[in-house]
């Protein structure tokens, strides 16, 4: 069953995605129609696979030579991380049918998202590591497409241009390691990684090279700290497309490939450190980041940032059900902030959020639905986000040296500082401008009610998740635990009322603002760096107008004159005389 | 003997490799190019003699002059379309390919 | 001899291309719109030439290697041949095909399709040369019907310009090739290269020259750096289905020549594996930086043509390099035939563009960025088409490209040195940077505003420019899926090469 279920999963969005193209623009409705019809018969095929969560790998037909096997596995892992994507892509492409109404291109659009889902699909379920490269790749392609939707927006292209160098620079560190594991155990199948890693069969040096590497993948691809520029640029893409790829699926595909080697790595010395640390410091400047920032999507986007680098500091800290349980969590509640973040932006036409403000009355729907998400992202009892977070904070408390946790209950507050400012710029005070708002159209407005729905109840699915997790992924070392377990666990504990008070702190910070000395120059200094990207932004320039420096230099040895061109004919000619001459003789 | 050749080969293709780099007339430079065929192909009947087989090196030799010939003449119809658009026989006046 | 279908392979394409020459010179076309008689007399040639072809390598995959001899000149027709000729037959046909309507009402219109013809036969002989002196002829022929090929539109002196510099290039590395060929000669007194394979088993000063003069002298042709200068002016001047030839096979049958020169001197314990992972990686950079701030499309494709043979030069040094890579060498096969689809694609979706943009009204000006602009509301099939090919040699998957540069990478990996997995990186980090050229051209092609209101233009026989440009296409996203397809014949060329060097 599973068998016939997992490539329907794949080929269902990928079939929809080329008929797409055949429908063309000319025919707007049947265009939203026939891509919702795809996405939503693909979320349904992901949501009977959780049937067939076991501890098996399915195997097709070899690829060809040096490819391996086209294998799949069924484990818990990556059967939920493909209802996410696939449930979540079905609610973003239901809220595209009207927020990307009359828009010219859909049929470009459509195929990419629908490519998108697919491919990241595949990406988890494959128990190939060729095949993990070959779906990464391709979520990087769809990602720069519809970042770089509006193609005569200069600063849409270059950000979907940063992203796929940055991207694609992380994928080198994949590659690094896939071709590495094909080396030294002969297979591309990751079980068999597994087991190679653990038995002792791979050198030390090989085996750290590979978890860095794939450390350097993940990391671009979640965009954390040193890869983290290319995220909030990436805010250029449709709303729709920010929910889904840039908050739900595709910055999470880093945070599962270092759940999925998880078993094989985690004996190296200092990789688990190196998350941590990475995560930790990817949470304090992202944070800080959010704090000042006034675009509202970037306000988004760098608290996803700040949110998968809690679920970096889970894996740092050992505890891989933590993790998948804040990505669960926060793939539901970051859509939701995003999708209602994209009707307003929609609506009233502006991303600044000093532009907005009192839309609380005007928008009620939108207003509620917000409110719930950003509850939930600081951590509020009783909605998911508090439930996963705390499991992470736990985690930490009990796993990693006490300095890591102190600066984490710090990160509390800074989240909760700047949620609160998110919500209060734009829903409550006076207008600060004269903008007109409405409230969401019935396709915008379904998808966040089932995502609030879910951000509401979502934790309580708690004990299917770990137990499946557990019975599904035996050499992962992940506990199972009860639904009331986990609720007297973090009730009982004295360290969430700790937690709970942080947020609180971060909340009345902001409600005493013009009360507290904040407005001196080192409040001002801390801005100014957030603002300058703590400096990565001019790396990136650098790096940028260093390779266009080189290739302008590079390009004068093209002299064009025939003269220079026999003469390099025998410089060549001398340079191989003294090769040949040091090696053969 | 055999050194003598030895040095009339090598200063043969020196001499076109040097023409090759210094001028700028297109004739000169097809006319290098014959001078550096025939320093290669007078090695190839030096090889013939080190190795007692002259036949085969003589029809190589000529297989060889047939060869450069036909590059010969299609560099020199292109030396006189060069002549007939820009009037004069200097490579330069149509080095604007550049970069 | 007349039942040796190797006979015919090699005959038939010269054949037709003096009757094909006739007929275009004395049968006047239609009209001024219609392409010369000779365009489909070509096509019709290249057809028929499949029929040997077909019973050559079915006798191959029989018997085994295929052999004609002419008195002393023997000509083997092995795994690499089968490999060469299966591409060229289909770049050929594609290109042919494009050309009848490009081409037309072009003067001297039936030299160029002749031209081909001669080209064809001289690439499928040099490929089964088993003499190094009968391999120096072939590859003059070949050089030669590429000559005037290059500088077809001699009105433009850029045209002119290319045709030169490419002429008295390729004919000095001949000369070097000559110069090695003789020492060779000289020290052992063979011609055969396996003979002098044999005899050849320590390097002494006179080997080592003749490696170099070879190296240098093959490596003009196949656009190895210092030898490299004449590619960008020669492919991006030459119209749009010779471009599309040059970088798709005829570097590559010159790579394949230095190949068999080269395995001449494979036992004489040289670190030709060395030179060539070195010089792969210098052309990788090389290619993509001057590539990279390139605003005319064909020349960044000519560039990318150099950094394209850097991937297969870096896999030649594996399999140089390491035995377990070379009997795992089937990626530079993969990556020759890819590279062939994916160029030839490009070269001919970017001629399809320029024709209905320009050169319809006479403009024979290059195809520049800017004009790219919005194309995709006119012309969305070549907009589609260039795009998949665009990111086809960036290397991202659904489509070919990605498939080869795996497969040669993975060969490098077979040898279990871990300092392999730096050259890996490189390459990867050069895969990157080329994404720096390929994606550009895709987002200006998806604009919504135009560079200017033109009424898109509908050719007499815009099919023959069409049906070339979906084949390719197919191709290349039938390989980005099933790599099996071209098992086959890689499986087999890459054991002809470990035979050659092992």
């Amino acid at each position: 069953m599973a068998g016939i279920l997992i490539p329907f999963l794949i080929f269902t969005p990928w079939l929809t995605a080329i008929l797409v193209w055949f429908i063309s623009d000319k025919h707007e409705e049947g265009l939203h129609q026939f891509a919702s019809a795809g996405a939503i018969l693909s979320a349904i095929l992901s949501l009977l696979l959780l049937s067939q969560i076991g501890d098996s790998t399915i195997s097709f037909a070899k690829i060809g030579p040096l490819f391996g096997n086209l294998s799949f596995s069924t484990d818990a892992l990556g059967i939920i991380l493909a209802c996410i994507a696939n449930c979540i892509g079905s609610l973003t492409v239901i809220f595209s049918a009207e927020y990307m109404k009359h828009e010219k291109s859909l049929a470009r659009y459509y195929s990419m998202v629908l490519l998108f889902i697919g491919a990241m699909s595949g990406l988890v379920l494959t128990a190939n590591i060729f095949m993990i490269f070959f779906f990464w790749e391709i979520t990087a392609l769809c990602s720069y497409q519809l970042i770089s939707f509006y193609n005569d927006d200069p600063n849409a292209v270059r950000g979907g241009l940063k992203a796929l160098f940055i991207t694609q620079f992380g994928g080198i560190g994949l590659m690094v390691a896939g071709l590495l594991i094909f080396g030294y155990t002969n297979s591309f199948e990751i079980g068999r990684f597994i087991q190679a890693a653990q038995g002792g069969e791979i050198p030390a040096n090989v085996l750290g090279i590979i978890g860095f590497t794939l450390i350097i993948a993940a990391t671009a691809k979640s965009a954390q700290f040193p890869f983290f520029t290319w995220l909030p640029d990436a805010m250029e893409a449709p709303t729709p497309v920010s929910a889904l790829i840039h908050a739900a699926t595709m910055v999470n595909a880093g945070v599962y490939l270092l759940c999925r080697f998880f078993p094989a790595l985690e004996a190296i010395p200092g990789w688990k450190m190196t998350i941590l640390i990475l995560g930790l410091i990817t949470i304090l400047i992202s944070s800080l980041m959010a704090i000042f920032a006034t675009d509202l999507k970037r306000v988004l986007a760098y608290s996803t940032v700040s949110q998968l680098g809690y679920m970096f500091a889970a894996i740092g800290a050992g505890s891989v059900l933590a993790c998948q349980f804040h990505l669960l969590s926060h793939a539901i509640f970051k859509a939701l902030l995003f999708l209602c973040a994209g009707a307003i932006i929609h609506s009233c036409g502006t991303r600044d959020m000093y532009k907005m403000g009192g839309f609380f009355k005007k928008i009620p729907f939108i207003s509620v639905t917000f409110i719930i998400g950003s509850l939930a992202l600081a951590g509020i009892p009783i909605l998911n986000g508090f439930w996963s977070k705390e499991l992470i904070l736990e985690s930490i408390h009990s796993g990693t040296p006490i300095i890591i946790y102190i600066l984490m209950l710090f990160s509390v507050i800074l989240t909760a500082l700047y949620t609160i400012r998110c919500v209060w710029l734009v829903f409550f005070g006076e207008p600060r401008s004269d903008l007109h708002v409405h409230d969401a159209p019935f396709l915008m407005a379904l998808p966040l009610g089932i995502l609030s729905l879910g951000t509401i109840t979502s934790w309580l699915v708690f004990e299917p998740f770990s137990r499946s997790l557990s019975n599904s992924l035996p050499l992962y070392g992940i506990p199972k635990e009860t639904l009331s377990e986990l609720v007297s666990k973090i009730f009982w504990d004295p360290y969430t009322f700790l937690a709970l008070g942080m947020v609180a702190i971060g909340i009345l910070v902001w409600f005493l603002r013009n009360k507290l000395p904040l407005h001196n120059s080192i409040t001002r200094k801390i801005e100014s760096i957030s603002l300058n990207s703590f400096g990565f932004e001019a790396i990136n320039n650098g790096v940028v107008n260093g390779i266009n420096a080189a290739s302008e230099a590079i390009r004068n040895i093209q002299t064009g004159s025939l003269n220079w061109n026999i003469f390099g004919m025998l410089i060549g000619l001398i340079c191989i005389l003294i090769a040949l001459m040091i090696g053969g003789l | 003997m055999n050194t003598l050749v030895i040095i009339a080969i090598v200063s043969l293709i020196a001499i076109g490799f040097y023409c090759l780099i210094i001028t700028r007339n297109i004739l000169k430079i097809i006319v290098a190019l014959q001078v550096l065929v025939k320093g290669a192909m007078i090695a190839m009947i030096l090889a013939g003699k080190l190795t007692d087989q002259m036949e085969l090196a003589q029809s190589m030799a000529i297989t060889i002059i047939v060869a450069d010939t036909i590059v010969a003449v299609i560099g020199l119809a292109m030396s006189i379309q060069l002549r007939e658009k820009t009037g004069t026989c200097d490579i330069h006046s149509i080095s604007k390919l550049k970069r | 001899m007349p039942m040796n279908p190797l006979f015919w392979l090699l005959i038939t394409p010269i054949i037709c291309a003096l009757i094909l020459y006739v007929v275009g010179r004395t049968i006047p076309p239609d009209d001024e719109s219609s392409p010369n008689k000779a365009a489909w007399l070509s096509l019709f040639s290249i057809l028929l030439t499949v029929v040997p072809f077909v019973l050559t390598a079915k006798k191959f995959t029989e018997e085994g290697p295929v052999s004609l001899t002419a008195g002393m000149i023997t000509l083997t027709f092995d795994g690499i041949s089968l490999l060469m000729t299966s591409v060229l037959l289909v770049l050929s046909a594609m290109v042919v095909l494009f050309s009848a309507q490009y081409m037309v009402a072009e003067d001297h219109e039936e030299k160029f399709y002749g031209q081909i013809m001669i080209l064809m036969s001289s690439i499928m002989g040099l490929t089964t040369a088993t003499d190094i002196f009968n391999l120096y002829v072939w590859f003059e022929l070949m050089a030669v019907s590429t000559y005037t090929l290059v500088s077809f539109y001699r009105n433009r002196t850029e045209s002119l310009e290319s045709g030169i510099k490419y002429l008295v290039q390729s004919a000095a590395g001949s000369v070097l090739v000559i110069l090695g060929t003789s020492i060779l000669f000289g020290l052992t007194g063979e011609v055969k290269i396996s003979a002098i394979r044999e005899s050849i088993l320590t390097s002494s000063p006179a080997v080592i020259a003749a490696t170099a003069c070879l190296l240098i002298g093959y490596g003009v042709k196949c656009a190895i750096v210092p030898m490299h200068f004449w590619l960008p002016d020669a492919h991006s001047q030459a119209p749009a289905g010779i471009s599309a030839l040059l970088s798709g096979i005829v570097i590559e049958t010159g790579l394949i020549a230095l190949l068999r020169a080269l395995s001449a001197v494979s036992h004489a314990h040289l670190p030709l594996g060395t030179i060539f992972l070195v010089i792969g990686c210098i052309n990788m950079f090389i290619g993509t930086f001057s590539a990279l701030r390139q605003k005319e499309i064909k020349r960044m494709l000519a560039f990318s043509s150099v950094s394209q043979m850097g991937y297969i030069l870096l896999g030649i040094g594996f399999a140089i390099s390491f035995p377990a890579s070379a009997q795992n060498a089937e990626g530079i096969f993969t990556h020759i035939f890819n590279h062939a689809l994916m160029k030839g694609l490009a070269f001919l979706s970017a001629g399809a563009l320029v024709y209905c943009i320009k050169v319809s009204k006479g403009n024979h000006e290059p195809l520049l960025l800017d004009d790219l602009n919005g194309v995709s509301a006119k012309y969305p099939l070549y907009s589609l088409a260039f795009t998949i090919s665009m990111l086809a040699l960036g290397g991202i998957p659904l489509f070919a490209g990605f498939i080869s540069k795996w497969q040669i990478l993975a060969s490098g990996i077979a040898a279990q040195r871990s300092w392999v997995a730096f050259l890996i990186a490189l390459a990867g980090i050069n895969s990157v940077l080329s994404l720096g050229h390929y994606a550009p051209p895709i987002n200006r092609i998806y604009r919504h505003v135009p560079n200017n209101d033109e009424v898109a233009v509908s050719p007499k026989f815009q099919q023959a420019m069409i049906i070339p440009i979906i084949i390719l296409t197919v191709a290349v996203i039938l390989l980005g899926f099933f790599p099996g397809i071209t098992a086959g014949i890689t499986k087999v060329a890459s054991e002809t090469l470990y035979t050659m060097f092992y």
